[in-house]
Protein backbone atom coordinates (compact mmCIF):
# COMPACT_ATOMS: atom_id res chain seq x y z
CA UNK A 1 0.00 0.00 0.00
CA UNK A 2 1.62 3.33 -0.79
CA UNK A 3 2.44 6.18 2.05
CA UNK A 4 1.12 9.39 2.12
CA UNK A 5 -1.20 10.48 -1.09
CA UNK A 6 1.37 14.15 -1.34
CA UNK A 7 4.38 13.99 0.03
CA UNK A 8 5.51 17.26 0.31
CA UNK A 9 4.29 19.80 -1.90
CA UNK A 10 3.61 19.55 -5.72
CA UNK A 11 2.33 22.03 -8.62
CA UNK A 12 -0.77 20.11 -10.34
CA UNK A 13 -3.43 20.99 -12.70
CA UNK A 14 -6.71 19.35 -12.51
CA UNK A 15 -10.69 19.78 -11.79
CA UNK A 16 -12.51 20.81 -8.71
CA UNK A 17 -13.69 17.64 -8.11
CA UNK A 18 -10.34 16.06 -8.24
CA UNK A 19 -9.33 18.48 -6.02
CA UNK A 20 -11.64 17.42 -3.67
CA UNK A 21 -11.13 13.79 -3.50
CA UNK A 22 -6.93 14.47 -3.09
CA UNK A 23 -7.87 17.39 -0.09
CA UNK A 24 -9.63 14.32 1.62
CA UNK A 25 -6.91 12.13 0.56
CA UNK A 26 -4.50 14.79 2.23
CA UNK A 27 -6.30 15.29 5.04
CA UNK A 28 -6.79 11.75 6.67
CA UNK A 29 -10.38 11.57 5.41
CA UNK A 30 -10.73 7.76 6.67
CA UNK A 31 -14.23 7.29 4.49
CA UNK A 32 -16.85 8.81 2.19
CA UNK A 33 -20.61 8.06 2.31
CA UNK A 34 -22.31 8.85 -0.92
CA UNK A 35 -25.01 8.92 -4.06
CA UNK A 36 -24.20 9.88 -7.32
CA UNK A 37 -25.42 13.39 -8.44
CA UNK A 38 -24.13 15.72 -11.21
CA UNK A 39 -22.23 17.68 -10.57
CA UNK A 40 -20.74 16.04 -7.51
CA UNK A 41 -19.95 12.95 -9.49
CA UNK A 42 -16.59 12.81 -9.98
CA UNK A 43 -15.61 13.65 -6.47
CA UNK A 44 -16.54 9.94 -6.00
CA UNK A 45 -14.94 8.35 -8.72
CA UNK A 46 -11.76 10.02 -7.39
CA UNK A 47 -12.61 9.14 -4.15
CA UNK A 48 -13.06 5.19 -5.12
CA UNK A 49 -10.42 5.22 -7.78
CA UNK A 50 -7.50 6.62 -5.12
CA UNK A 51 -8.93 5.59 -1.50
CA UNK A 52 -7.87 1.73 -2.00
CA UNK A 53 -4.57 2.45 -3.20
CA UNK A 54 -4.58 3.92 0.66
CA UNK A 55 -6.55 2.07 2.37
CA UNK A 56 -9.36 4.19 2.53
CA UNK A 57 -13.26 3.52 2.29
CA UNK A 58 -16.30 4.29 0.50
CA UNK A 59 -20.04 3.17 0.36
CA UNK A 60 -22.22 3.73 -2.07
CA UNK A 61 -25.85 3.84 -0.29
CA UNK A 62 -29.55 3.80 -1.91
CA UNK A 63 -30.09 7.42 -1.87
CA UNK A 64 -28.77 11.07 -0.34
CA UNK A 65 -30.64 10.66 3.09
CA UNK A 66 -28.79 7.45 3.64
CA UNK A 67 -25.90 8.71 2.47
CA UNK A 68 -26.24 11.80 5.16
CA UNK A 69 -26.77 9.39 7.88
CA UNK A 70 -24.64 6.76 7.39
CA UNK A 71 -21.63 10.03 7.10
CA UNK A 72 -23.42 10.21 11.06
CA UNK A 73 -22.66 6.75 11.09
CA UNK A 74 -19.09 6.88 10.67
CA UNK A 75 -18.75 10.14 12.71
CA UNK A 76 -20.28 8.39 15.28
CA UNK A 77 -18.02 5.09 15.22
CA UNK A 78 -14.94 7.89 15.49
CA UNK A 79 -13.70 7.94 12.05
CA UNK A 80 -13.28 11.13 9.81
CA UNK A 81 -16.13 11.13 7.20
CA UNK A 82 -17.29 12.99 4.38
CA UNK A 83 -20.32 13.03 2.01
CA UNK A 84 -20.36 15.28 -1.05
CA UNK A 85 -23.46 16.10 -2.89
CA UNK A 86 -25.77 18.63 -4.78
CA UNK A 87 -28.90 20.42 -5.81
CA UNK A 88 -31.85 18.13 -4.46
CA UNK A 89 -29.55 15.71 -3.66
CA UNK A 90 -28.06 18.68 -1.04
CA UNK A 91 -31.87 18.83 0.11
CA UNK A 92 -32.47 15.35 0.52
CA UNK A 93 -29.52 15.65 2.67
CA UNK A 94 -30.77 18.28 5.35
CA UNK A 95 -32.31 15.64 7.89
CA UNK A 96 -28.97 14.02 8.38
CA UNK A 97 -27.47 17.34 8.76
CA UNK A 98 -30.25 18.50 11.16
CA UNK A 99 -29.49 15.97 13.14
CA UNK A 100 -26.03 16.28 13.02
CA UNK A 101 -26.50 20.28 14.16
CA UNK A 102 -28.28 18.86 17.02
CA UNK A 103 -26.08 16.40 18.37
CA UNK A 104 -23.16 18.36 17.36
CA UNK A 105 -21.76 15.28 15.25
CA UNK A 106 -19.20 16.73 13.09
CA UNK A 107 -19.61 15.40 9.63
CA UNK A 108 -17.77 17.30 6.44
CA UNK A 109 -20.54 17.76 3.52
CA UNK A 110 -18.59 19.28 0.10
CA UNK A 111 -21.74 21.17 -1.81
CA UNK A 112 -21.17 21.28 -5.46
CA UNK A 113 -23.93 23.84 -6.26
CA UNK A 114 -26.16 23.31 -9.34
CA UNK A 115 -29.11 24.92 -10.61
CA UNK A 116 -32.59 24.78 -8.96
CA UNK A 117 -34.99 24.79 -7.67
CA UNK A 118 -36.10 21.23 -8.44
CA UNK A 119 -33.84 18.99 -10.65
CA UNK A 120 -33.09 22.37 -12.62
CA UNK A 121 -29.71 22.40 -14.28
CA UNK A 122 -26.78 20.11 -13.70
CA UNK A 123 -24.11 23.02 -14.46
CA UNK A 124 -24.25 25.70 -12.12
CA UNK A 125 -25.84 28.19 -9.31
CA UNK A 126 -25.63 29.62 -5.96
CA UNK A 127 -29.13 28.42 -5.33
CA UNK A 128 -28.06 26.26 -2.39
CA UNK A 129 -26.87 29.43 -0.16
CA UNK A 130 -30.03 29.33 1.98
CA UNK A 131 -30.43 25.45 2.27
CA UNK A 132 -26.89 24.75 3.21
CA UNK A 133 -26.43 27.61 5.82
CA UNK A 134 -29.93 27.08 7.12
CA UNK A 135 -32.05 24.21 5.61
CA UNK A 136 -33.56 21.73 7.86
CA UNK A 137 -35.75 22.41 11.16
CA UNK A 138 -33.14 24.38 13.48
CA UNK A 139 -31.29 27.18 13.34
CA UNK A 140 -28.25 26.87 11.07
CA UNK A 141 -25.63 25.78 13.84
CA UNK A 142 -23.38 24.61 10.90
CA UNK A 143 -19.78 26.22 9.32
CA UNK A 144 -20.03 26.98 5.67
CA UNK A 145 -16.85 27.43 3.42
CA UNK A 146 -17.91 28.71 -0.11
CA UNK A 147 -14.75 28.62 -2.18
CA UNK A 148 -13.83 30.68 -5.03
CA UNK A 149 -10.40 28.76 -6.44
CA UNK A 150 -9.14 25.18 -6.75
CA UNK A 151 -6.57 26.36 -4.54
CA UNK A 152 -9.56 27.37 -1.74
CA UNK A 153 -11.30 24.05 -2.64
CA UNK A 154 -8.19 21.90 -1.35
CA UNK A 155 -7.34 24.38 1.54
CA UNK A 156 -10.45 24.48 2.85
CA UNK A 157 -11.28 21.35 2.31
CA UNK A 158 -8.67 20.03 4.75
CA UNK A 159 -9.62 22.82 7.04
CA UNK A 160 -12.89 21.72 7.10
CA UNK A 161 -12.31 18.03 8.68
CA UNK A 162 -10.38 20.29 11.89
CA UNK A 163 -12.69 23.02 12.25
CA UNK A 164 -15.64 20.34 12.40
CA UNK A 165 -13.98 18.31 14.95
CA UNK A 166 -12.64 20.91 17.28
CA UNK A 167 -16.03 22.75 17.57
CA UNK A 168 -17.90 19.97 16.57
CA UNK A 169 -20.57 21.82 14.24
CA UNK A 170 -21.99 20.30 10.63
CA UNK A 171 -19.27 21.87 8.42
CA UNK A 172 -19.74 22.24 4.74
CA UNK A 173 -17.80 23.50 1.73
CA UNK A 174 -19.83 25.20 -0.71
CA UNK A 175 -18.82 25.25 -3.82
CA UNK A 176 -20.61 24.98 -7.50
CA UNK A 177 -20.35 22.85 -10.65
CA UNK A 178 -18.62 25.52 -12.59
CA UNK A 179 -15.43 25.12 -9.76
CA UNK A 180 -16.54 21.33 -10.12
CA UNK A 181 -15.42 20.53 -13.72
CA UNK A 182 -13.14 24.05 -14.38
CA UNK A 183 -9.68 23.19 -14.38
CA UNK A 184 -6.95 25.23 -13.00
CA UNK A 185 -3.56 24.74 -11.28
CA UNK A 186 -3.17 24.47 -7.52
CA UNK A 187 -0.70 23.52 -5.15
CA UNK A 188 -1.44 20.06 -3.37
CA UNK A 189 0.85 19.62 0.20
CA UNK A 190 0.47 17.42 2.49
CA UNK A 191 -0.70 18.96 5.94
CA UNK A 192 2.18 17.71 8.00
CA UNK A 193 4.43 19.53 5.69
CA UNK A 194 3.25 23.20 6.65
CA UNK A 195 2.72 22.11 10.19
CA UNK A 196 -1.09 21.54 10.06
CA UNK A 197 -2.09 19.41 12.34
CA UNK A 198 -5.33 17.55 12.00
CA UNK A 199 -7.95 17.45 14.77
CA UNK A 200 -8.00 13.86 16.27
CA UNK A 201 -11.21 12.30 15.88
CA UNK A 202 -12.77 10.32 18.35
CA UNK A 203 -15.83 7.61 18.58
CA UNK A 204 -19.15 8.74 20.19
CA UNK A 205 -20.20 5.16 20.64
CA UNK A 206 -18.33 1.59 21.49
CA UNK A 207 -16.38 3.87 23.62
CA UNK A 208 -15.34 1.23 25.98
CA UNK A 209 -15.10 0.68 29.64
CA UNK A 210 -17.74 0.58 31.77
CA UNK A 211 -20.35 3.25 31.69
CA UNK A 212 -20.06 4.81 35.45
CA UNK A 213 -17.14 3.06 36.40
CA UNK A 214 -14.44 3.64 34.06
CA UNK A 215 -16.13 6.76 32.63
CA UNK A 216 -19.12 9.06 32.44
CA UNK A 217 -22.15 7.55 30.73
CA UNK A 218 -22.92 8.56 26.72
CA UNK A 219 -26.24 9.65 26.54
CA UNK A 220 -26.95 10.73 22.83
CA UNK A 221 -30.36 12.09 21.92
CA UNK A 222 -31.60 14.11 18.72
CA UNK A 223 -35.45 13.79 20.86
CA UNK A 224 -36.82 15.54 23.73
CA UNK A 225 -40.14 14.88 25.72
CA UNK A 226 -40.70 18.27 27.10
CA UNK A 227 -39.86 21.69 25.41
CA UNK A 228 -38.59 23.18 28.62
CA UNK A 229 -35.91 20.32 27.72
CA UNK A 230 -35.35 20.88 24.22
CA UNK A 231 -34.90 24.62 24.71
CA UNK A 232 -32.34 24.36 27.16
CA UNK A 233 -30.67 21.96 24.64
CA UNK A 234 -31.07 24.17 21.75
CA UNK A 235 -30.03 27.44 23.47
CA UNK A 236 -26.91 25.38 24.64
CA UNK A 237 -25.99 24.93 21.18
CA UNK A 238 -26.80 28.40 20.13
CA UNK A 239 -24.53 30.13 23.06
CA UNK A 240 -21.48 27.53 21.55
CA UNK A 241 -22.33 29.25 17.85
CA UNK A 242 -22.38 32.57 19.32
CA UNK A 243 -19.02 32.54 21.43
CA UNK A 244 -17.18 30.21 18.63
CA UNK A 245 -18.22 32.25 15.46
CA UNK A 246 -16.11 35.19 15.78
CA UNK A 247 -13.27 33.20 15.76
CA UNK A 248 -14.68 30.73 13.13
CA UNK A 249 -15.54 33.53 10.24
CA UNK A 250 -13.68 34.30 7.71
CA UNK A 251 -13.35 36.98 4.78
CA UNK A 252 -11.71 39.24 2.63
CA UNK A 253 -11.08 42.53 1.10
CA UNK A 254 -10.10 44.37 -1.54
CA UNK A 255 -9.91 48.04 -1.72
CA UNK A 256 -13.08 48.08 0.92
CA UNK A 257 -11.39 50.40 2.96
CA UNK A 258 -12.12 53.74 1.74
CA UNK A 259 -15.07 52.29 -1.13
CA UNK A 260 -17.65 54.33 -1.95
CA UNK A 261 -19.35 51.38 -3.63
CA UNK A 262 -18.76 48.26 -1.82
CA UNK A 263 -19.64 45.01 -3.67
CA UNK A 264 -20.52 42.04 -1.67
CA UNK A 265 -19.58 38.59 -3.29
CA UNK A 266 -19.33 35.12 -2.48
CA UNK A 267 -17.68 31.96 -4.02
CA UNK A 268 -16.79 31.66 -7.85
CA UNK A 269 -18.60 35.21 -8.49
CA UNK A 270 -15.45 36.72 -6.32
CA UNK A 271 -13.55 36.08 -9.53
CA UNK A 272 -15.41 38.33 -11.12
CA UNK A 273 -15.86 41.29 -8.64
CA UNK A 274 -12.40 40.98 -8.04
CA UNK A 275 -11.65 41.63 -11.86
CA UNK A 276 -14.14 44.41 -12.02
CA UNK A 277 -12.68 46.50 -9.03
CA UNK A 278 -8.89 46.45 -10.53
CA UNK A 279 -10.20 47.63 -13.66
CA UNK A 280 -12.66 50.32 -11.83
CA UNK A 281 -9.93 51.25 -9.46
CA UNK A 282 -7.17 51.91 -12.57
CA UNK A 283 -10.38 54.66 -14.01
CA UNK A 284 -9.87 55.67 -10.10
CA UNK A 285 -13.74 54.92 -9.31
CA UNK A 286 -13.34 54.22 -5.13
CA UNK A 287 -14.71 50.76 -5.28
CA UNK A 288 -14.08 47.67 -3.21
CA UNK A 289 -15.02 44.53 -2.35
CA UNK A 290 -15.88 42.47 0.61
CA UNK A 291 -16.47 38.31 0.07
CA UNK A 292 -17.27 36.07 2.98
CA UNK A 293 -15.51 33.36 2.85
CA UNK A 294 -17.71 31.60 5.77
CA UNK A 295 -21.28 32.42 4.87
CA UNK A 296 -22.13 30.49 8.21
CA UNK A 297 -21.41 32.32 10.65
CA UNK A 298 -20.80 35.58 8.64
CA UNK A 299 -18.10 38.25 9.61
CA UNK A 300 -20.74 40.73 10.58
CA UNK A 301 -18.79 43.17 12.63
CA UNK A 302 -15.92 43.92 9.25
CA UNK A 303 -18.91 43.66 7.10
CA UNK A 304 -20.58 46.61 8.90
CA UNK A 305 -17.63 48.49 9.64
CA UNK A 306 -16.99 48.84 5.76
CA UNK A 307 -21.01 49.25 4.76
CA UNK A 308 -20.83 52.18 7.03
CA UNK A 309 -18.56 54.05 5.29
CA UNK A 310 -19.98 53.37 1.76
CA UNK A 311 -22.50 55.29 -0.41
CA UNK A 312 -24.00 51.90 -1.50
CA UNK A 313 -23.46 47.92 -0.95
CA UNK A 314 -24.16 46.13 -3.65
CA UNK A 315 -24.62 42.35 -3.83
CA UNK A 316 -23.78 40.34 -6.45
CA UNK A 317 -25.02 36.63 -7.24
CA UNK A 318 -26.21 34.04 -9.17
CA UNK A 319 -29.28 33.29 -7.27
CA UNK A 320 -32.00 35.39 -6.31
CA UNK A 321 -31.08 37.05 -3.65
CA UNK A 322 -30.01 34.25 -0.90
CA UNK A 323 -26.91 35.75 -0.64
CA UNK A 324 -28.68 39.37 -0.04
CA UNK A 325 -30.91 38.04 2.72
CA UNK A 326 -27.60 37.02 5.19
CA UNK A 327 -26.09 40.48 4.32
CA UNK A 328 -29.38 42.94 4.63
CA UNK A 329 -29.75 40.62 8.43
CA UNK A 330 -26.05 41.64 9.14
CA UNK A 331 -26.40 45.48 7.79
CA UNK A 332 -30.11 45.81 10.15
CA UNK A 333 -30.09 49.34 11.10
CA UNK A 334 -27.52 50.71 8.82
CA UNK A 335 -28.70 53.47 6.17
CA UNK A 336 -26.48 52.22 3.52
CA UNK A 337 -28.91 51.16 0.48
CA UNK A 338 -28.58 47.74 -0.90
CA UNK A 339 -28.51 47.26 -4.66
CA UNK A 340 -28.17 44.10 -6.13
CA UNK A 341 -27.33 41.86 -9.48
CA UNK A 342 -29.25 39.21 -9.07
CA UNK A 343 -28.81 36.69 -11.89
CA UNK A 344 -30.36 32.87 -10.90
CA UNK A 345 -28.31 29.68 -12.24
CA UNK A 346 -26.10 32.01 -14.18
CA UNK A 347 -22.42 32.66 -14.35
CA UNK A 348 -21.47 36.68 -13.63
CA UNK A 349 -18.80 38.29 -15.69
CA UNK A 350 -16.43 40.64 -14.83
CA UNK A 351 -17.77 43.13 -18.02
CA UNK A 352 -21.20 43.02 -16.18
CA UNK A 353 -19.90 44.35 -12.73
CA UNK A 354 -18.24 47.03 -14.04
CA UNK A 355 -20.99 47.80 -16.02
CA UNK A 356 -23.05 47.86 -12.95
CA UNK A 357 -21.36 49.54 -10.90
CA UNK A 358 -20.73 52.18 -13.64
CA UNK A 359 -24.02 52.72 -13.60
CA UNK A 360 -24.20 53.61 -9.76
CA UNK A 361 -21.51 56.26 -10.16
CA UNK B 1 -14.67 18.70 -35.45
CA UNK B 2 -16.77 16.32 -33.76
CA UNK B 3 -17.61 16.50 -30.16
CA UNK B 4 -17.81 12.67 -28.90
CA UNK B 5 -17.31 13.45 -25.09
CA UNK B 6 -20.36 11.97 -23.97
CA UNK B 7 -19.03 11.38 -20.48
CA UNK B 8 -19.09 15.96 -20.02
CA UNK B 9 -21.59 16.64 -23.07
CA UNK B 10 -22.39 19.60 -21.31
CA UNK B 11 -19.02 21.06 -19.85
CA UNK B 12 -17.00 21.59 -23.31
CA UNK B 13 -17.14 22.66 -26.45
CA UNK B 14 -20.70 24.22 -26.23
CA UNK B 15 -19.81 27.63 -25.52
CA UNK B 16 -17.28 27.69 -28.36
CA UNK B 17 -18.97 26.16 -31.22
CA UNK B 18 -19.81 28.81 -32.77
CA UNK B 19 -16.78 30.74 -32.83
CA UNK B 20 -15.06 27.75 -34.29
CA UNK B 21 -17.75 27.43 -37.38
CA UNK B 22 -16.86 31.09 -37.82
CA UNK B 23 -13.08 30.01 -38.58
CA UNK B 24 -14.55 27.37 -41.52
CA UNK B 25 -14.80 24.04 -39.25
CA UNK B 26 -17.54 21.73 -39.24
CA UNK B 27 -18.63 21.27 -35.45
CA UNK B 28 -20.85 18.35 -34.82
CA UNK B 29 -22.10 18.86 -31.64
CA UNK B 30 -25.20 19.95 -29.89
CA UNK B 31 -26.34 23.54 -29.29
CA UNK B 32 -27.86 24.46 -26.32
CA UNK B 33 -31.43 24.84 -27.66
CA UNK B 34 -31.34 21.51 -29.31
CA UNK B 35 -30.52 20.21 -25.96
CA UNK B 36 -34.23 21.63 -24.72
CA UNK B 37 -35.82 18.47 -22.63
CA UNK B 38 -32.67 16.32 -22.44
CA UNK B 39 -32.26 17.18 -19.47
CA UNK B 40 -29.15 14.91 -17.29
CA UNK B 41 -29.38 12.35 -19.68
CA UNK B 42 -28.16 14.63 -22.55
CA UNK B 43 -25.64 12.26 -23.47
CA UNK B 44 -27.27 11.42 -26.90
CA UNK B 45 -25.58 11.01 -30.38
CA UNK B 46 -25.99 13.40 -33.16
CA UNK B 47 -26.69 10.97 -36.06
CA UNK B 48 -24.06 13.12 -37.72
CA UNK B 49 -21.67 11.69 -35.24
CA UNK B 50 -22.32 7.96 -36.09
CA UNK B 51 -21.61 8.58 -39.79
CA UNK B 52 -19.19 11.53 -39.30
CA UNK B 53 -16.03 9.00 -40.33
CA UNK B 54 -17.67 8.60 -43.99
CA UNK B 55 -16.67 12.53 -44.52
CA UNK B 56 -14.16 12.51 -47.41
CA UNK B 57 -12.00 15.78 -45.25
CA UNK B 58 -9.89 15.42 -42.06
CA UNK B 59 -11.91 14.60 -39.26
CA UNK B 60 -10.91 15.17 -35.44
CA UNK B 61 -12.74 13.17 -32.37
CA UNK B 62 -12.59 14.95 -28.74
CA UNK B 63 -13.88 11.45 -27.33
CA UNK B 64 -13.97 11.84 -22.99
CA UNK B 65 -11.50 10.56 -21.04
CA UNK B 66 -10.94 7.27 -19.53
CA UNK B 67 -12.13 3.74 -20.61
CA UNK B 68 -16.15 4.83 -20.46
CA UNK B 69 -14.91 7.89 -22.84
CA UNK B 70 -13.11 5.53 -25.23
CA UNK B 71 -15.93 2.97 -25.17
CA UNK B 72 -17.88 5.97 -27.41
CA UNK B 73 -16.00 4.86 -30.48
CA UNK B 74 -18.18 1.67 -30.30
CA UNK B 75 -20.93 4.02 -31.48
CA UNK B 76 -19.03 5.55 -34.38
CA UNK B 77 -19.45 3.36 -37.79
CA UNK B 78 -16.92 2.16 -39.24
CA UNK B 79 -14.31 3.52 -35.84
CA UNK B 80 -12.82 -0.15 -35.05
CA UNK B 81 -12.30 -0.94 -39.24
CA UNK B 82 -10.99 2.17 -40.65
CA UNK B 83 -7.28 2.46 -41.13
CA UNK B 84 -7.06 6.31 -41.38
CA UNK B 85 -8.44 6.46 -37.98
CA UNK B 86 -5.54 6.81 -35.66
CA UNK B 87 -6.28 7.71 -31.69
CA UNK B 88 -4.11 9.60 -29.70
CA UNK B 89 -4.14 10.15 -25.95
CA UNK B 90 -3.98 13.74 -24.70
CA UNK B 91 -0.92 13.56 -21.65
CA UNK B 92 -0.76 16.42 -19.12
CA UNK B 93 1.80 15.34 -16.51
CA UNK B 94 0.61 17.87 -14.32
CA UNK B 95 -2.21 16.26 -13.51
CA UNK B 96 -1.99 14.00 -10.64
CA UNK B 97 -3.80 10.59 -11.95
CA UNK B 98 -1.03 10.40 -15.14
CA UNK B 99 1.92 12.05 -13.77
CA UNK B 100 4.16 9.29 -13.86
CA UNK B 101 5.55 6.93 -16.38
CA UNK B 102 3.76 3.95 -14.52
CA UNK B 103 0.30 5.56 -14.09
CA UNK B 104 0.56 6.72 -17.89
CA UNK B 105 1.36 3.31 -19.07
CA UNK B 106 -1.40 1.75 -16.47
CA UNK B 107 -4.19 4.24 -17.58
CA UNK B 108 -3.80 4.28 -21.89
CA UNK B 109 -3.10 0.47 -21.54
CA UNK B 110 -6.88 0.53 -20.26
CA UNK B 111 -7.89 2.47 -23.28
CA UNK B 112 -8.14 -0.24 -26.11
CA UNK B 113 -6.61 0.69 -29.25
CA UNK B 114 -3.91 3.98 -29.37
CA UNK B 115 -2.01 4.71 -31.94
CA UNK B 116 0.12 7.45 -30.01
CA UNK B 117 0.58 9.66 -27.59
CA UNK B 118 0.24 13.56 -27.09
CA UNK B 119 2.36 15.37 -24.39
CA UNK B 120 -0.03 18.31 -23.60
CA UNK B 121 1.55 18.99 -19.90
CA UNK B 122 0.49 22.21 -18.94
CA UNK B 123 -0.46 24.13 -15.86
CA UNK B 124 -3.08 26.48 -17.55
CA UNK B 125 -1.24 29.87 -17.63
CA UNK B 126 1.74 29.31 -15.34
CA UNK B 127 2.86 26.70 -18.04
CA UNK B 128 6.38 27.42 -18.71
CA UNK B 129 8.92 25.41 -21.10
CA UNK B 130 10.18 23.49 -17.87
CA UNK B 131 6.78 22.05 -17.05
CA UNK B 132 6.36 21.14 -21.11
CA UNK B 133 9.97 19.70 -21.23
CA UNK B 134 9.68 17.62 -17.76
CA UNK B 135 6.55 16.38 -19.21
CA UNK B 136 8.07 15.59 -22.24
CA UNK B 137 10.38 13.25 -20.71
CA UNK B 138 8.00 11.30 -18.73
CA UNK B 139 5.54 10.83 -21.53
CA UNK B 140 8.09 9.95 -24.16
CA UNK B 141 9.58 7.17 -21.50
CA UNK B 142 5.79 5.99 -20.95
CA UNK B 143 5.48 5.74 -24.79
CA UNK B 144 9.09 3.94 -25.23
CA UNK B 145 7.21 1.18 -22.82
CA UNK B 146 4.17 1.24 -24.50
CA UNK B 147 5.79 0.72 -27.80
CA UNK B 148 4.15 3.87 -29.05
CA UNK B 149 5.06 7.43 -30.85
CA UNK B 150 4.79 10.31 -29.65
CA UNK B 151 3.14 12.04 -32.10
CA UNK B 152 3.90 15.97 -30.69
CA UNK B 153 3.88 17.98 -28.16
CA UNK B 154 1.53 21.00 -27.85
CA UNK B 155 2.87 24.10 -26.13
CA UNK B 156 0.62 27.43 -25.98
CA UNK B 157 1.49 29.64 -28.40
CA UNK B 158 2.79 32.37 -26.23
CA UNK B 159 5.71 30.72 -25.27
CA UNK B 160 6.68 30.20 -28.92
CA UNK B 161 10.46 30.47 -29.59
CA UNK B 162 12.08 30.96 -32.67
CA UNK B 163 13.09 28.26 -34.59
CA UNK B 164 12.39 25.47 -32.01
CA UNK B 165 10.47 23.00 -33.22
CA UNK B 166 11.33 19.53 -30.93
CA UNK B 167 11.31 19.25 -27.71
CA UNK B 168 14.29 18.10 -25.70
CA UNK B 169 13.50 14.45 -26.56
CA UNK B 170 13.14 15.25 -30.62
CA UNK B 171 9.31 15.43 -30.48
CA UNK B 172 7.59 17.67 -32.89
CA UNK B 173 6.05 20.57 -30.96
CA UNK B 174 2.81 21.86 -32.18
CA UNK B 175 1.81 25.74 -30.83
CA UNK B 176 -1.59 25.75 -30.23
CA UNK B 177 -4.12 28.50 -29.54
CA UNK B 178 -6.55 28.32 -26.36
CA UNK B 179 -10.01 29.30 -26.60
CA UNK B 180 -11.09 27.47 -23.55
CA UNK B 181 -10.23 29.96 -21.34
CA UNK B 182 -13.08 32.17 -23.04
CA UNK B 183 -15.92 29.62 -21.79
CA UNK B 184 -16.91 29.72 -17.84
CA UNK B 185 -15.22 26.90 -17.06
Amino acid sequence: MADKPIEGEKRVFMTGNEVVAWAALAAGAEIMYGYPITPQNEIMHYWTRLAPKYGRKFLQTEDEISAGFTTIGGVLAGRRAFTATSGPGNTLMQEPMSMAEMMRIPVVQVVTQRGGPSTATVIYSQQEVTMTCFGGNGEGARIVYSTSTHQELFDYTIKAFNTAWKYRFPTHILGDGYQSKMRESLTMYDPASRGIEMVPTEPYVAKGGVPGIDRDPNHLRNTYNTEDELYDVVMGIMSDWEKYAPEIAEYQEFDAEDAEVLIVAHGVVTRAVQAAVKELRAQGKKVGHFRPVTLRPLAEEQLRKRAENAKVVLVVESAYGQLCKIIANSLYGLTTPIKKVLKPGVGVTAEEVVEEVSKLL
Amino acid sequence: MVDLDLVEPFYTLRPLKRQLEETGIDVIAWETRETMGLGEAGSILKPEMKWSLKRETDVIMDIGYGVEGAKTLNLVEDALNNKDLKIFAVVNTSRPMTASVKDIVEYVSGLGKVDGLVNNTHLGDETDWEIVEEGAKIVTEAAKQLQIPVVYTAVDEKLRTAGKTTDSQGNPIKYLHRYMPRSFW
